[in-house]
């Protein structure tokens, strides 16, 4: 075995094959900071050019571009709020506070240096594991894989920290969020709405750039501020101050690196949760994590980054030794094995040993090289949050918008942009918890479907399977644990008699429960005449949401509540809001909130409308201009160049290089025969 | 490799197997326009399954080979929309997807009949899509793992298998139905997988047992080895014909034990002569559709690509469009009964005898095209079914015009509603 892995780091320092793994490497970065784009586009686009490699080259430069745009997604994520890949959304959290605070550099320095541990750790693991790898994933059947989704999901309730209901709730409707689609047991199109584009269910893509990069961008907008307001910027010197971070938190680092690994080695689980899963880990483990996370602690940054490298040396686990892609990205790279003649399985770690564990250093090369790329020219990074808002906000808008369009490449995708948008602004404006929306949404479907097989397989008996039994004791400890922190700290707060309102609190939340419980009481509605396999999951998951959503309106209606009227030491020391960022307005009133959240919600609209009419390129030139024009009266020559240089930009990246499909324009509509004078028409 | 071609069809020895293609030249105006529309344009083929799988792995091969054969040379591009056992794929040809030729599909071989076969979800009519040629004559098999000890066809009928689905509608769920309702095995289905590399995993760790509905040739591509250490047997081949590498392998057609079965079962693998198919939607025009046609045939014929598919283990015996459109159209005329009996045969999860089976009453609006045996006999058209109906003076229900008639009084041309179970007429309504 280490001969193998000797063996392997011979062939790989050969300086062709080198050259390759760096290519790899800056395209990935390239395509990390990018919103929406990620290494499955870049696997799709490099593929045919590994045919006539040999495979060492082939797997250096594939592994090496899909190992690190989880390193440079971070970029966007700490600067913007808009997480580059869906795999960073949890280092918004923390991240881009600290860039506010003008700690940019230092976050994306802990970032990085996060990254490069995990990415590294998680290459090491899967190399020391090779001897077992076989034997251990043997035992990792349906029900097993039922138990870790189960096991991440129940992470909701570490992540609704200060919102238990509101948090469960919204778990429950990320669930029925995945659920909207062709059933696989009876093949029943659940809540397609009767479009085509729903049948697959929403893609991931847009909802998380929905929810999480709109809402920060629209503050941005209302505000009318640059990102870190008036202080000081750190960048090279809160870069070295990251770096120490991480040295100080190692063990923390470790142990997301591990579970990032390990979580994604198991099919199913997915590089969008296991950020979330690791965060809620921190959260739950470090001290006094639930009072500083989400306010800018370094530790969060750390975890979500240290986590999502990781995986990536997990997620080659089942591709090689079983041929079963732990992820989209290693679908494609399946495809790699047949090119080259190679069957994965046994095969791969008796005979292919070599090519194996050249992999497993491709990974770990790549995450060097990726950080230290990173690090070398991001000096400069740190410095956009001092730029004026009406400059940089159009210019991420334009790239975030086309970013999302990506999710499927159908108009479904921008709606599904600009909806889960508002949805995410009401959600952070109002105090409701966002990240167990995800967690659900992306185990939900994955929770349903191993639960029939498991049922249809084994009947109950698959409850009696040890892993499963000692996953699900995990999940039930992880699960009940912050819940019964939360009542006690509830009970302590205030007493249950005095605790009631004399008259019942109208405001903007009672709006927000409303619509929620018209929303999955509608959804419900419709689910019960469906057939019993199709409806079973819905209807248990939707009564159990609106269970928990109607204790929570009516706590919310008639309770006190503790932190804004008692005040108090006690009100201190439980965390009274969610896991989740806070708004700053700077001391704006009301009215003028609501005001320029309409202005910004109508600038989306239009560019929408804009891009509809005269295509997305055209548009986007358009939606730049006049943004900055009329929201910040800025110089014509600064409009005109940074409009021409992102419209440019987009064209040959999204259109020459990588392909993509532009959404189909009014104009094509009603002339069809039109020539294609100008791109994405 | 030889290849003579004379008179049109010719045989085409491909990697040891044969096939027919039809070759024409095409004009050169149609040529020109052709090429002047394909000029710098992309093409692109939709696979309805996810990156990896054995349609995936045809769709990318020929797309490496095929711009330089199509006139305009455009460029050619893979996108996976993977959903619904390729159905979503399916209707978005058919429905949303340009029907200049720019778009290309690769869909599950199923799919040309799911409408036949009653799914109220098929928006499509599978005549009328431009056939582009099909990669392989697929022959599918049955396997098992093989320490669960199922060695042989007959263990289905006596011992069972538990075998994995990945969703209604795909054929790892439709065989193993199709097997247990015409040839009385008891197989047992585990469904909704993630996809046919998932069950057979679940095969590998012990969960299932088995899987039917796996494709001969995506298993030597992609799991050779178990095949030469001899982990897994092969028990039963479904197709149209046998297949020259597995004399051995019970053949499903001789499984038949009527001639009714036989029938049943020549419908519903009839799937299996388009194996890979490679279609575009309705509508393209004639020209760009004959050159799509035509340069599929040119690219089996490329010696890049033979060698890309030797080099991949591929198995290609090609089949052109329009002999694909021919199938497909013979397929849409097949006796009712026997569309109904396997409509019955690919929904029902348990047996069914098929011949106590109670029919269930369709209903069709249509023309009567021609009255046999004074009457007793009509044939009919319409709702994109066509058959002849056996009417019973007694108990067959005459209306015509909204008053009670006689079998006597119906006649060629006459427009109706025909409710029917089987080949049996249960009421006639004419205007």
């Amino acid at each position: 075995m280490l001969a193998a892995a000797g063996r392997a780091i011979v062939i790989m320092s050969d300086p062709l094959r080198l050259a390759f793994l760096s290519l790899g490497v800056l395209i990935g970065l390239a395509l990390g900071v990018i919103p929406g784009l990620g290494g499955i586009v870049g696997m799709a686009l490099l593929l045919p050019f590994t045919f006539s490699m040999d495979p060492y080259a082939a797997f250096g430069m594939l592994l090496g571009m899909g190992s690190v745009t989880t390193t440079s997604d971070t970029i966007p994520a700490v600067l913007f709020g808009v997480p580059g890949t869906a795999g960073c959304a949890a280092t918004v959290l923390d991240g881009h506070p600290l860039a506010k605070q003008g700690q940019a550099g230092r976050a994306l320095g802990a970032a990085y240096s996060a990254s490069l541990v995990g990415g590294v750790f998680g290459a090491l693991l899967l190399a020391v594991s090779i001897p077992v790898l076989r034997p251990v994933m043997l035992h990792i059947g349906s029900p097993e894989l039922l138990a870790f989704a189960v096991f991440g999901l129940c992470m909701v309730s570490a992540l609704s920290a200060g919102t238990p209901l509101r948090g469960l709730t919204v778990a429950g409707f990320g669930v029925l969020l995945a659920l909207i689609g062709a059933d696989p047991q009876t093949g029943t199109r659940r809540w397609t709405l009767d479009t085509l584009y729903l049948w697959n269910g929403l893609p991931l893509v847009p909802v998380t750039l929905g929810l999480f990069a709109i809402p920060e961008l629209a503050d941005m907008a209302i505000a009318r501020r640059s990102i870190a307001g008036d202080s000081r910027v750190d960048s090279r010197a809160g870069q070295w101050q990251g770096v120490r971070d991480t040295f100080t938190h190692w063990w923390l680092v470790l142990r997301v690196s591990w579970l990032g690994s390990a979580l994604g080695a198991i099919p199913g689980i997915g590089a969008a949760v296991i950020d979330w899963i690791a965060y809620g880990h921190a959260l739950r483990t470090e001290k006094r994590a639930a009072e500083t996370f989400g306010t800018g602690d370094i530790r969060g940054v750390l975890a979500s980054e240290g986590s999502n490298n990781a995986k990536e040396g997990g997620a080659l686990v089942p591709t090689i030794a079983f041929g079963v892609p732990g992820s989209a990205s290693m679908a494609i790279l399946l495809g790699v094995f047949l090119i080259h003649g190679l069957q994965p399985g046994p095969d791969m770690l008796t005979k292919h040993l070599d090519l194996t564990y050249s992999m497993v250093w491709s990974v770990a090369l790549a995450n060097i090289l990726g950080a230290g790329i990173c690090f070398a020219f991001s000096n400069q990074f740190a410095k956009i949050a001092v730029m004026r808002g009406p400059v940089i906000l159009p210019l991420i808008i334009a790239v975030l918008m086309i970013g999302a369009f990506q999710g499927s490449r159908n108009w479904g995708d921008l709606m599904a942009l600009i909806l889960f948008g508002v949805l995410g602004w009401a959600m952070k404006r109002l105090d409701w918890p966002r990240p167990p929306l995800i967690l659900g949404f992306v185990l939900g479907e994955t929770v349903e479907r191993y639960l029939f097989i498991s049922h249809s397989r084994y009947g109950w008996d698959w409850l009696g399977h040890p892993i499963v039994l000692a996953l699900f004791a995990l999940s039930a400890w992880g699960f009940l644990r912050p819940l019964w922190r939360e009542i006690r700290a509830a009970s302590r707060v205030g007493t249950v008699l005095s605790g009631y309102r004399r008259s019942p609190r109208l405001d903007a939340n009672t709006a927000f429960y409303l619509f929620l419980v018209a929303l999955i009481g509608v959804m419900m509605f419709y689910a019960a005449g469906w057939r019993l396999n199709a409806k079973l999951v819905p209807l248990i998951v939707g009564g159990v949401s609106l269970f928990m959503l109607a204790v929570s309106f009516l706590h919310f209606t008639f309770r006190t509540s503790p932190d804004r009227d008692a005040g108090g030491v006690a009100a201190v020391q439980a965390r009274r809001v969610p896991m989740d960022l806070q708004v700053a307005d700077a001391g704006l009133d009301r009215r003028t909130v609501a005001v320029r959240a309409r202005a910004f919600l109508g600038w989306l609209l239009a560019y929408l409308a804009l891009t509809g009419l005269i295509g997305m390129l055209p548009a986007t030139f358009a939606f730049i201009v006049l943004y900055m024009w009329i929201e910040g009266r800025e110089r014509w020559g600064l409009m005109l160049g940074s409009a021409a240089g992102v419209t440019l930009f987009c064209y040959i990246v999204f259109d020459r290089v990588l392909h993509l499909a532009w959404p189909r324009t009014l104009l094509r509509v009603l002339f069809p025969d039109m020539g294609e004078f100008v791109p994405s028409l | 490799m030889t290849f003579s071609i004379p008179g049109g069809c010719a045989p085409l020895v491909a990697l040891g197997l044969s096939g027919c293609v039809m070759l024409a030249a095409a004009g050169p105006v149609a040529a020109d326009s052709v090429s002047d529309f394909y000029k710098g344009k992309t093409v692109t083929i939709w696979v309805g399954y996810t990156p990896g799988g054995g349609y995936d792995v045809y769709a990318r091969t020929f797309a490496r080979h095929w711009s330089k054969h199509l006139p305009g040379n455009p460029e050619f591009i893979v996108k996976n929309r993977p959903g619904a056992g390729s159905l979503l794929v399916t209707n978005e040809l058919y429905n949303i997807l340009p029907k200049d030729g720019t778009a290309i599909g690769v869909i599950g071989r199923g799919m040309p009949q799911e409408k036949l076969l009653g799914s109220d979800q098929a928006d499509f009519d599978s005549s009328k899509f431009t056939w582009i040629g099909s990669a392989n004559n697929e022959v599918s098999v049955c396997v098992s793992w093989a320490k669960t000890g199922i060695t042989s066809f007959q263990d289905l009928r006596t011992r069972g298998m538990i075998v994995g689905g990945t969703g209604e509608g795909a054929d790892t769920d439709t065989f193993p139905k199709v097997l247990n309702n015409v040839l009385g095995t008891k197989l047992k289905l585990v469904t909704g997988y993630p996809g046919g590399t998932d069950v057979l995993f679940a095969m590998e760790r012990g969960e299932l047992e088995g899987r039917c509905g796996y494709s001969w040739s995506s298993a030597v591509t992609t799991h050779g080895d178990w095949l030469r250490d001899k982990k897994m047997n092969v028990l039963l081949q479904i197709s149209t014909e046998k297949h020259p590498d597995l004399p051995d392998v019970p053949f499903v057609m001789d499984l038949a034990e009527t001639d009714q079965a036989r029938q049943i079962l020549e419908f519903i693998f009839a799937r299996q002569a388009w194996g890979r198919p490679f279609l575009a939607p309705p509508g393209v025009p004639a020209d760009r559709a004959k050159a799509l046609q035509d340069s599929f045939m040119a690219v089996i014929r490329d010696p890049g690509f033979i060698a890309d598919v030797k080099k991949q283990k591929l198995e290609v015996n090609p089949l052109p469009g329009p002999r694909i459109a021919q199938l497909i159209a013979r397929m849409h005329q097949a006796p009712l009964e026997v569309v109904n009996l396997a409509r019955e045969a690919t929904n029902k999860r348990d047996r069914i005898q098929i011949s106590k089976v109670a029919l269930k009453e369709m209903t069709v609006k249509g023309t009567i095209t021609d009255i046999k045996k004074g009457g007793r006999a009509v044939m009919f058209e319409g709702g994109g079914q066509k058959g002849e109906l056996a009417i019973s003076g007694g108990r067959t229900k005459v209306t015509i015009g909204g008053a009670k008639g006689s079998r006597k009084q119906l006649k060629k041309g006459m427009s109706c509603e025909f409710v029917y179970a089987g080949s049996a007429a249960k009421a006639i309504s004419c205007s």
